[in-house]
């Protein structure tokens, strides 16, 4: 090869990688509203993105998988906690973790409500962007999918860090007894011997409202109340779920369960969005 | 060095090597910070740590490129520099502002996208100093009436460097678009016109060093840039799968970026066969190991270990984990910093008035081989935290923080793979600073020396 031949390969092969690359970046932008669902930028998720900018979020988070690596991967969040406890978290994280017992901890940021509004209503909209099935697994914040794994790796759920009602509940949840967890994971998608309990709050609060309801709830907390001290009051159909007509979840969670207790599992149930 | 005016060179290469030595400071910080507890949670946070950590890698790398660019143009041009004033007022305008960013991000002034995080008045005097830095390179090159092949790509990879950075300048309301401009410039600039960059340096210190013929060097100096920009322009898709784009940049990224370990096999070869030729008989030999090691270095971390998590199937695991700073780490020191190293090793002796094998070079003998050492060490705790990471949090849906808690002994191994490497960079400084003697001091405007034969 030539000098001139190599200088004619360097300028035609760039030439044509950036006309396919131009032709390319033309079509995405066509069907970038539709993948993006661009119509669902409102002024709100607008400045939810001014706020993860300003505070500099990408530098210990991912989104869509990008940015650093110190803090979990916040693309799905809002799928799987709701906003009323994202709120709480955001006002003051160290209800919920703490570097003792979790080794990482997230500063108090000290936004304003507004602020954290907006940024939740950002993480929504990123929520529903079309990332190809990405992840193709849940990846959760704590906790594990199927449940025991983090306690044989030597991770115990561990104790709650703070008399946050829904703290208490988690740690309560994750406590045997009562063994919640055993059955229930929290992970979507995850049924092991009883449903999955991820969403509960949104399945909860159209499941009362189907014709085929049985029970007396009147809203989520209720429904998941009930379900916890009367698991017949309405029995979901699975191979593992019942059997004759009958749950087959132990049926004195009523007894041995304190009132708070279950005040504060139904509270942390009903952060899972 | 031929001409006076290189000399300009000395000052930018103080300037890159002390904001080398605080990022430093700021990188092992962060690793401490990995391994918790964090005593400056509410003080100095992971997140304005890091962002120090990677821009302070930009400014040094570009006033490492400035420098060498300075260096390198009136010598293959053959003339003096066109204004040394200019390049000192360019200087002072480009440290101002990298102290103005690293200062403001302690204070929350930031525009917080990643890599990208100098706030908008700063990216504008980013641009005017680029501008001023071309218009210098341009002019030099014009008055001298010659444009070798080498130098011709190394101005077009800096003004590459300049028009890349105005997609940064944009703000898109939809964080999807903002995602895919974000990545011309900063997979266009890493993985494209810096490879150029290199290349060019490569060259250079090649021609230099190994006394290889020109042409034969400068013509594969054009393979190695066609076969970056095959794989690296649409290689740009293998950032682009998972954050909301159409479906077919999936194969079109495996494909393309699967090429990318091609052109730094190509550059490790180039080395390879340059140093094959002439034997490590230059008097510089640092200079050389460097060189070579840029090449080597930048084929392992860039090639390989790009590689190893670019295809769709894989990336959909590793994607956002540990795996992508073990690659990144590695990639960054082999491709950009070894050169800027080499660059500055070669130029040392003549900006400093000596010959070329006048001076002792066991500390920077010593700085290369903990820096190696160091690096490689980290590069594995990257890995091995990158993959335990992959397994436990998105195979078996560990959650995030149980899964960093399993991590612990990998941080701690990068935090003593860190100091060992930041002990290196202490060398290198120290050699710099304190060993290689004081700099012939420029005059603000040059007089033109005599001729002298060229070399080669």
């Amino acid at each position: 090869m030539t000098k001139r031949a190599a200088r004619l390969f360097f300028f035609i092969s760039t030439l044509v990688s950036a006309l396919i690359f131009t032709v390319l970046t033309i079509d995405s932008h066509r069907q970038f509203p539709k993948l993006t669902n661009a119509a669902a930028i409102d002024e709100r998720v607008i400045a939810g993105k001014h706020v993860w900018h300003r505070q500099n979020c990408t530098n210990c988070h991912t989104l869509l998988g990008e940015g650093a690596y110190y803090a979990p991967d916040l693309t799905k969040i809002t799928t799987q906690r709701g906003a009323p406890y994202l709120r709480e978290f955001l006002k003051d994280p160290s209800k919920f973790y703490s570097e003792a017992r979790d080794g990482r901890l997230m500063p108090t940021l000290k936004m304003t409500d507004k602020e954290i509004e907006d940024v939740i209503a950002f993480l929504g909209w990123i929520s529903r962007i079309d990332t190809q099935g990405w992840p193709p697994r849940p990846i959760l914040v704590r906790g594990s999918a199927v449940p025991g794994v983090a306690a044989a790796l030597g991770v115990p759920p561990g104790q709650a860090v703070s008399q946050d009602p829904i703290e208490q509940g988690r740690a309560a949840y994750n406590a045997t007894p009562p063994g919640c967890a055993a059955c229930h994971s929290v992970a979507p998608g995850v049924n092991i011997v009883g449903p999955s309990l991820a969403g509960i709050s949104a399945t909860a609060t159209t499941r009362i409202k189907s014709p085929d309801y049985k029970g007396k709830a009147k809203d989520a907390a209720g429904y998941i109340r009930e379900s916890i001290v009367e698991p017949n009051a309405h029995v979901l159909t699975g191979p593992t779920y019942a059997a004759g007509g009958r749950s087959l979840m132990p049926g004195d969670y009523g007894q041995t369960l304190k009132p708070e207790q279950i005040d504060q599992i139904v509270a942390y149930l009903l952060t899972l969005q | 060095m031929r001409y006076q005016s290189q000399r300009v060179a000395y000052p930018y290469f103080v300037v890159a090597l002390l904001l080398f030595g605080l990022q430093m400071a700021f990188g092992l910080l962060a690793a401490a910070k990995y391994l918790g507890p964090d005593p400056l949670l509410n003080v100095l946070p992971f997140d304005v740590v890091k962002a120090i950590h990677t821009n302070l890698l930009l400014v040094w790398l570009l006033t490492g490129f400035m420098g060498a660019a300075y260096y390198l143009v009136p010598e293959e041009s053959r003339v003096e520099l066109h204004s040394v004033r200019l390049a000192y007022v360019q200087l002072a305008i480009w440290t101002a502002m990298g102290v103005t960013a690293v200062v403001g991000y302690v204070f929350r002034w930031t525009a917080g996208n990643k890599l990208l995080e100098q706030p908008f008045p700063l990216k504008i005097v980013i641009v005017i100093v680029m501008l001023m830095f071309l218009y210098n390179l341009g002019m030099t090159i014009h008055a001298g009436g010659r444009l070798t092949t080498t130098e011709g790509v190394l101005v077009a990879g800096l003004a590459c460097t300049a028009l890349l950075y105005l997609p940064a300048l944009f703000e898109f309301d939809n964080y999807t678009v903002s995602v895919f401009y974000r990545w011309w410039t900063v997979h266009l600039w890493v993985e494209g016109v810096w490879e150029m960059i290199q290349g060019s340096l490569l060259a250079f210190l090649l021609i230099r060093l190994s006394g290889v013929d020109r042409e034969v060097l400068e013509k594969w100096l054009y393979v190695i840039v066609g076969l970056t920009f095959i794989s690296g322009i649409l290689g740009t898709a293998h950032h682009y799968y998972w954050i909301g784009v159409p479906r077919y940049w999936l194969p079109i990224g495996g494909f393309f970026s699967a090429l990318e370990p091609f052109v730094f096999l190509a550059m490790a070869m180039y080395a390879y066969y340059a140093i094959r030729r002439s034997g490590f008989s230059h008097p510089n030999r640092m200079a050389l190991h460097w060189t070579v090691g840029s090449a080597i270095f930048s084929a392992l971390g860039a090639g390989l270990l790009g590689l190893a998590h670019t295809w769709p199937a894989v990336n959909k695991w590793t994607h956002g984990t540990l795996i992508t700073p073990m690659h990144g780490h590695m990639a960054f020191f082999g491709a950009y910093v070894m050169i800027v190293l080499g660059m500055i090793t070669y130029a040392l002796p003549g900006l400093t008035g000596r010959s070329e094998d006048a001076r002792e070079t066991s500390a920077n003998f010593w700085s290369f081989w903990l820096q190696i050492t160091g690096m490689f060490g980290m590069t594995m705790a990257f890995a091995a935290a990158g993959i335990t990471q992959t397994y436990l949090e998105r195979i078996l849906s560990l959650g995030y923080l149980e899964t960093q808690l399993k991590l612990q002994v990998h941080f701690l191994m990068l935090v003593v793979a860190g100091i060992v490497f930041v002990i290196g960079v202490a060398l290198f400084l120290w050699d710099f600073f304190f060993l290689a003697g004081r700099p012939v001091t420029v005059p603000a405007r040059a007089e033109p020396t005599p001729a002298r034969s060229p070399a080669v």
